[in-house]
């Protein structure tokens, strides 16, 4: 390994970008502690609401700088940004994340039940389940037997959807 | 202390034995089990799916499903690290290095059975420890005042951070920072001021617990599933490994790991009891141990199917799980990550863990202890005989499996809140940690932290108050000197560790280069 390859895993080593954001992540938290506000008396307080935010910033700085700073800590076998983020599902694991983020939205409108039907199949659906079968019959009885539990069972109130009000099917 | 003692455990056995928490019992080492023999789901994610339910329960209901439901994915955790070779979590990797070759060998039956009799074994005897210990130490840590909880806190989070493992003591501080900076969100409880809260009125009441619990755990390992593409239905096939059902277990094996499971509860216990350090090193250390006192001949079978080798990790990590309850029931310090989500639990209860809470709350304090002996009993007597049935879970495929950890996970949140806010967050943060692991920065410190993060903040403020904004609280005390004490000793292990290393590499090259020079 040449002494420009090696100088570069240590820059670019994934623990030390990872670092840099905490750092960055430390000092606007850091910042942004100045905006809480104050009364005029807990100003001249020891310890205020700001301390312990003020406190953490720094600690939190010192810690990522260090991490940027020392030597990274594998350093027999250097890790790459390559190294650890190649060869992963990328496309799949954003599509979930994307449908977990429709499901959420979609609760309030068409309700626990339907939304979460629709959820749990699209999801099988993503993940490469094709049968039909499997489709509806590990998530129909899957939903309706939560809702039965948590409504029925544990008597908890789960809002129908929006829609239904819109519909005029409930008043 | 003794009549306390037996009092105690009247009152433990009353509540525990009320038919429902028995029920409670079995539930929750049933779908620990089920949970924890899932490839890639570890204990945490399984108290943390296991939380929504335990808020329609009763505090000592819902403490004894979370147990049960922790020792018995400890337990699955075994399984399926034996059959598959696929550690759920660190806690059960030990497990693997001689129960996989064991079951390779065709003898799946037999490693299950001894991991389940070690279990068993190592687990009872540390909730005898646990019974004399934890009011021990609670009746001493009533004395404590606002400036020693401060002292204990900042011991349990570094602790944590000090068995991250190698090089990673830094990172997981840092992690611990985050947490502790997540934990001031929301409305100041002492001034009523807001913070962090950015105008926003779904951030007046802070972050949810549970919200960070699954976003930081179970969505996280259900994305990490999708990352990596692997099928667990791939990798195990009941067939090419013999007869699972088979489970019997010599005589002449019983007599051979009785003097290991006794070596390794004792061990295993002492190691759990400490701030931080957890399962993991509890059957790590119990596996070198053994393997250091084993016989020349039995040292040869270390690592090809050895059944001491197998039985010394089962009991230990069992041991030092009930051995983490000592500081989560007497200090509110959780020695784990997974006790750190039982102690979020505790909290969201309203029950302010530690010594009070044995004076307080006794009948949730005993009821844990005791329904550990029970959880013990019917994860022997109930599990074994449906392993060869739970095995087949292992080929659950993923298919199945990841959009249901979702499901489970968001609605966990949401039936609790009905608040879509939270799920929004919930999934924002839960990619964030997702890019933190990938990059080796441990999530349960971020756990640890905001969970303990209020009450820290709490103590350091009284403590402040009362020695008049002066910093001599820290070492006035004997109590808070000898605990910061301890904490300067742990912060300074991995520094003494890492120059040791360095020292030992020196020589070793200074001998080598000799070496090569004289060649």
């Amino acid at each position: 390994m040449s002494m420009q390859q090696s100088y570069q895993n240590i820059i670019l080593s994934p623990e030390k970008i990872g670092a840099l954001f905490f750092l960055m992540v430390s000092i606007s938290y850091g910042l942004y502690a100045f905006k809480i506000p104050l009364t005029l008396l807990s100003q001249q307080e020891t310890f205020n609401a700001r301390t312990m935010p003020f406190a953490l910033s720094v600690i939190g700085s010192l810690l990522s700088a260090m991490i940027i700073i020392l030597p990274p800590t594998k350093q027999e076998k250097p890790e790459t940004f390559h190294h650890i983020f190649s060869g992963l599902d990328w496309a799949r694991a954003w599509k979930v994340v994307t449908m977990m983020f429709i499901y959420a939205f979609i609760m309030t409108w068409l309700g626990f039940i339907i939304a979460s039907i629709l959820f749990l199949c699209a999801g099988f659906y993503l993940l490469g389940e094709r049968r039909i079968k499997v489709l509806v019959l590990a998530s129909i009885p899957l939903v309706i037997g939560i809702w039965l539990l948590m409504s029925k069972i544990l008597g908890m109130y789960i809002a129908p959807g929006e829609i239904f009000y819109l519909m005029g099917v409930i008043k | 202390m003794w009549e306390g003692l037996f009092s105690g455990m009247m009152v433990g056995i009353q509540t525990t034995l009320v038919p429902f928490n028995m029920a409670i019992v079995l539930f929750g080492c049933f779908v620990g089990s089920f949970i924890g023999m899932l490839p890639g789901l570890g204990p945490i994610t399984a108290v943390a799916l296991m939380i929504p339910v335990t808020y329609s329960l009763e505090p000592s209901s819902g403490m004894v499903l979370l147990a049960g439901v922790y020792y018995g994915a400890i337990f699955g955790g075994s399984t399926c690290s034996i059959l598959i070779n696929a550690p759920g979590e660190a806690a059960t990797v030990a497990t693997a290095i001689d129960g996989y070759p064991l079951a390779q060998k065709g003898k799946p039956g037999k490693a299950l059975a001894i991991a389940a009799y070690s279990s068993f074994s190592g687990g009872t005897i540390a909730v005898v420890l646990l019974m004399i210990a934890a009011p021990a130490m609670a009746m001493v840590a009533k004395n404590f005042q606002s400036s020693d909880y401060f002292a204990l806190m900042v011991l349990g989070l570094t602790a944590v951070s000090a068995f991250a493992g190698k090089g990673g003591f830094l990172k997981a501080l840092l992690m611990t920072v985050v947490g502790l900076m997540l934990a001031t969100i929301g409305t100041d409880q002492t001034s009523g001021v807001q913070r962090f809260t950015f105008g926003s009125i779904n951030l007046l009441d802070g972050l949810s617990f549970l919200m960070l619990a699954m976003a930081t755990f179970a969505i996280t390992e259900a994305l990490m599933m999708v990352l990596k593409k692997q099928d667990s239905t791939q990798v195990f096939d009941s067939k090419n490994i013999g007869n699972i059902s088979d489970l019997r277990v010599t005589k002449a094996e019983f007599k051979k790991i009785a003097p290991t499971v006794g070596r390794s509860s004792l061990l295993g216990f002492f190691i759990g009891a400490l701030p931080g350090a957890g399962a993991t090193l509890g059957s790590f250390l119990s596996y070198g141990m053994e393997r250091n006192l084993a016989s020349r001949e039995d040292k040869k079978e270390f690592g090809k199917g050895s059944i001491i080798g197998l039985a010394a990790p089962e009991t230990g990590n069992n041991a030092a799980s009930t051995g983490s309850f000592v500081p989560l029931l007497t200090l509110g310090i959780p020695g784990s990550g997974t006790t750190a989500v039982m102690l979020g639990a505790l909290i969201a209860y309203g029950i302010e863990p530690g010594p009070r809470m044995f004076v307080e709350r006794p009948e949730v304090f005993w009821a844990v202890i005791m329904s550990m002996y029970l959880g013990n009993v019917f994860l022997l007597i109930l599990n074994l005989p449906l392993i060869p049935y739970f095995a087949r879970l292992l080929a659950v495929p993923r298919t199945v499996l990841i959009p249901s950890i979702a499901f489970f996970s968001i609605i966990g949140v949401y039936l609790i809140t009905f608040n879509t806010f939270d799920i929004y967050m919930m999934i924002g943060i839960s990619v964030i940690a997702l890019l933190a692991r990938l990059l080796n920065y441990p999530m349960a410190p971020i756990l640890l932290g905001f969970i303990l993060g209020g009450l820290m903040e709490d103590n350091l403020r009284r403590s402040l108050m009362i020695y008049d904004g002066s910093l001599a609280f820290l070492w006035q005390r004997p109590t808070t000197l000898a605990i910061n004490l301890i904490t300067v000793i742990v912060m300074a292990s991995p520094l003494i560790q890492l120059l040791l290393e360095r020292r030992k590499n020196r020589f070793t090259d200074a001998d080598s280069g000799s070496t090569g020079t004289r060649g």
